[in-house]
This record gives structure tokens, sequence and C-alpha cells, in this order.
């Protein structure tokens, strides 16, 4: 009977082990797998991440040179960062902010110019 | 005259959805008949559009609180496919995230089996414990609950020396406060009148009802998976099967209070022989052929069958998850048992329906 007593009276002059959220946020630790950012600079639209991605996140439309990941169906497994031959991928201890959108869409810059022509001459 | 009344699908000791039909003579239970079926997922068939490496990141989600030993068990499964030599250290950084798992996860359930006998600040206690252990988790892993650590052929993170000091830090600040946990739910008279004699089972019966984990642990059957598997590793770590004798509800608190402490004393034997070297090998081609491993989850064994037929895709997965066996052995508990008491004893198996369900 006295264990109990005594973790709940130790308990009282402790200070809370909750924290007031809104207030009071918690810095995400660096090791934590946030979301994906996605660095366009040297993508060639390979599409490896695409195919590596269990949960169909990710989408590469090489028409339109379009990146698209759909954050609430991503599962930070990170199979994409390891699998990107660019390294345009990476993981970031932010959270995806509530009331984020869900799917963050980015242009591709062309990187290879000379092979847009050929592609056309086909 | 009996009367047949509900219990569940939705009740406040159960997290997860399952249906008892309890058939009650006054306020004695005489007969149970469970039915199941509400959060069934189909993963076994979702696997069919899944190669075998993304197959991990779904058995981690068969179910939330044993997820990273359901991804290294299949992990295990498939690199018997392949014949695969995994690295040493690889082994043990699964060994050391596998026993945090089960930390977190005995620790939520003392919490809720607290809650269920009404003890509302050991649960509060309970789980504020268990926040420690995820803290680190997160740490080491990237994730909270689901970790993701253990992929085909390794694992995907290495240990750094700081997450070995704040193991060890977490091992050191953990084992005083279990023991003062400890002291209440062994010693408490309340905790005691509630728990000893409850739903109790023999060492024969628990055996013959083909019962797994704690609930087979806790009659007295010193059987655990982690000693006679094929894992080898547990061995070199010194790992000791928790027993209790009592076969009651009592029994299998004191099995699983007695598994915080032998987890804690593996990861911290784990980290004094983790070796150097690589944390993963390449695996390259189709998985052929038919491969069966078991480890020892948080609620019991589970089995895992994987059959490859030389496509990326598996064939075939097969799980058999603890609570799977743990049902019947329920249904032969609850007779005599009166009505109050069904939630404690329903909770005693740690009932993980979505395991079973899948």
């Amino acid at each position: 009977m006295m264990g109990m007593l005594n973790l709940v009276l130790t308990n009282i002059s402790r200070k809370p082990a909750t924290r007031l959220y809104p207030f009071e946020i918690r810095e995400p630790f660096k090791e934590f797998k946030g979301r994906i950012v996605f660095d366009p600079g040297n993508c060639i639209l390979c599409g490896i991440c695409q195919k590596k991605c269990p949960p169909d996140a990710i989408t590469v439309t090489k028409a339109d040179k379009m990146w698209e990941i759909n954050l609430f169906r991503c599962i930070m497994c990170t199979e994409c960062v390891v699998g990107c031959p660019k390294d345009c991928l990476s993981i970031s201890n932010e959270r995806v902010k509530t009331g984020a959108k869900e799917t963050v869409k980015v242009v591709v810059p062309i990187v290879d110019k000379p092979k847009a022509p050929k592609a056309a001459s086909k | 005259m009996t009367t047949v009344i509900p219990f569940g699908p939705q009740h406040p000791v159960l997290p997860e959805p399952v249906s008892l039909k309890l058939e009650i003579d006054n306020d004695v239970v005489v007969g149970a008949l469970p039915s199941l079926g509400y959060v069934h997922r189909g993963l076994e068939k979702f696997i069919d559009t899944k190669d075998y490496n993304q197959t991990t990141y779904i058995c981690e989600r068969i179910c939330g609180i044993c997820s990273a030993l359901h991804g290294i068990t299949y992990t295990k499964a498939v690199e018997k496919l392949f014949d695969a030599e995994i690295p040493e250290r690889a082994e043990y950084i699964r060994v050391i995230v596998g026993e945090l798992n089960r930390l977190h996860s005995h620790l939520l359930w003392l919490g809720l089996f607290a809650d269920g006998f009404g003890f509302e600040s050991l649960f509060y206690e309970c789980w504020k414990y268990r926040e420690e252990v995820l803290d680190v988790a997160e740490r080491i892993t990237g994730n909270r609950v689901i970790h993701s650590i253990s992929k085909v052929g390794g694992v995907s993170r290495d240990l750094t020396k700081e997450n070995i000091d704040m193991l060890l830090k977490m091992c050191d600040s953990l084992e005083p406060k279990i023991k003062d946990i400890e002291k209440v739910f062994v010693n408490n008279y309340t905790v005691k009148q509630r728990l000893v004699g409850l739903a109790t089972m023999s060492k024969q019966l628990a055996y013959e009802a083909g019962t797994a984990g704690p609930t087979l642990r806790g009659s007295g059957n010193a059987i655990d998976v982690r000693e006679t598997a094929d894992w080898d590793i547990y061995k070199d770590l010194g790992f000791k099967t928790a027993v209790a004798k009592e076969g009651d509800c009592y029994g299998r608190t004191k099995v699983r209070i007695d598994e915080l402490y032998e987890s804690i004393k593996l990861i911290r034997n784990a980290i004094s022989k983790l070796p150097n070297g690589d944390i993963a090998t390449p695996i390259k081609g189709f998985p052929t052929g038919e491969a069966i491993m078991r480890t020892e989850q948080p609620r019991g064994e589970v089995v895992y069958y994987v059959k490859g037929n030389g496509t990326k895709n598996l064939e075939r997965l097969k799980v058999r998850t603890p609570t799977f066996a743990n049902i019947p052995s329920l249904l032969l508990m609850l007779p005599g048992v009166r009505l109050a008491d069904v939630p404690i004893v329903v909770l005693t198996i740690d009932p993980c329906i979505s395991c079973t369900e899948r």
C-alpha cells in the first residue's frame, strides 16, 4: 500500500510529465524522420523514387516535368532517399504542419537540354 | 437459466474491437463465444501488389505495438530464402530495437491492465515510463512507434555513440522505476484481491490449449522462442525465460514485469557485445522456395511463412500471431469467472486483434 502512496505523494510535488501542447511545443529530435525534402536541382526524372515507394506516395510525370509527393500517404520509410541516384531527396526533422496541403508539387528544371530535341526527332 | 450478453466490440477496456458473447448464470460466466473480423484488412493478399522489400513495411503495419518484431521476423524469413549472411552488428541492433519494442509494449499493457481494474494513478505511472522508452526509440530509429529499422539484408540505421549512451542512461533510469511499480503490482492488497486466483489455468491445460507468450509462461511452462528457436543471438546474450507458477492473472502480470527486467538486461548485454562492422549486406535477385521464421513478440510466439516464386512479389505470406493462439485459452479461462472480472481476464492475454485479423 505504501509503495503507491509514496509514488502519488512525490508526484504531487513534481512538475507535470505532460506539456501544455499548443503553447509549449517540444522541438523534434534531430534524428526524427519528419518529412521528405526534395531538391529539384539535380533531378533527372528517372522515377526510381516512385518505383521504390511502398505506399505509392510519389508520382513522377516526365511529360510535365513534375515531381509530386502525397504527404498524407508518405510513411517515412526513406526508401526513396536511399534509392535516389542523384541525392535529390533528404529527410528533414520538421513535422508536417497541421492543415498542410496534401500534395506537394515541384516542377523540375530541365537539366539536359539537348535531350529534348532528340526525343522530338524520334 | 442462462442469459447471453454481448461483451464488445466496443468496450472501455478494449482498445481494439473483439466481440464475445458471454453466457451467464446469475453473474458467473458459463460459456463464451468470440466473433472476430472487425478489423480485417487483407494484408496477406495485399502483398501481391508490392515487392518483397516493400512488404517489410506492410508487415510492420500489421500491428502498431509489436511492429518492430513483425518487421524483423519478416525480414529474417526472407533472408532465409536467400541464404544471406547478415552482419552481426545488424542482428544486435535488431535485438536492441526488438527489446525496446517489448519494453514499451509491456509498459503499455501494465498501464491498460491497471486501468482495467480501476487503478488510474498506476495507469498514468506506467504510461509515463513508456514515454521515456518511446523517446529513445524515436531517437534511434527516427520513428516513434513504427520503427521501420529492419530491412531485407540488415538494418537501415546504425547506432551512434550518442545513441548507446542514451540507451544505457534509459536502462539505468528505468530499472528503479520498474521496481517501484512492481511493488504495487505484486504486493498491493487491492491489486492482489482482484488478481490472485482469477482465471487460473493449470500448466498442462495451458500447454495443451496451445497458448503462447506470457499466458503460457504465467502457468509455469518455461517456453520462450527466444531461447528455443533458430535465432541464436539470444543465447549469447544470457537470456533467461521468465516464469511464474501461479497460472492466474497475478502470475501473468508477474511474468510481464520480469520480462521488463529481462529486456533491460538484454539491451545492456547487446550493447556491451555490440560488434563493429557493416549494418547491411546488399541482396540481389528474387526469392525462391519456402521459409518459416519464429520469434517471440511481446504477446508471444509469431510465425511467419513466406514462399517465393522467383519474381519480385512473394507468392504467399502467412502470419500466425500470438493472440490467435491465445483466444482459445481465453475461452477456457472465462467459465467460472464473475462478469465484473471479465475485462481483466480478457486483458491478461494482451489481446491484439489487429494482429489476429491482419
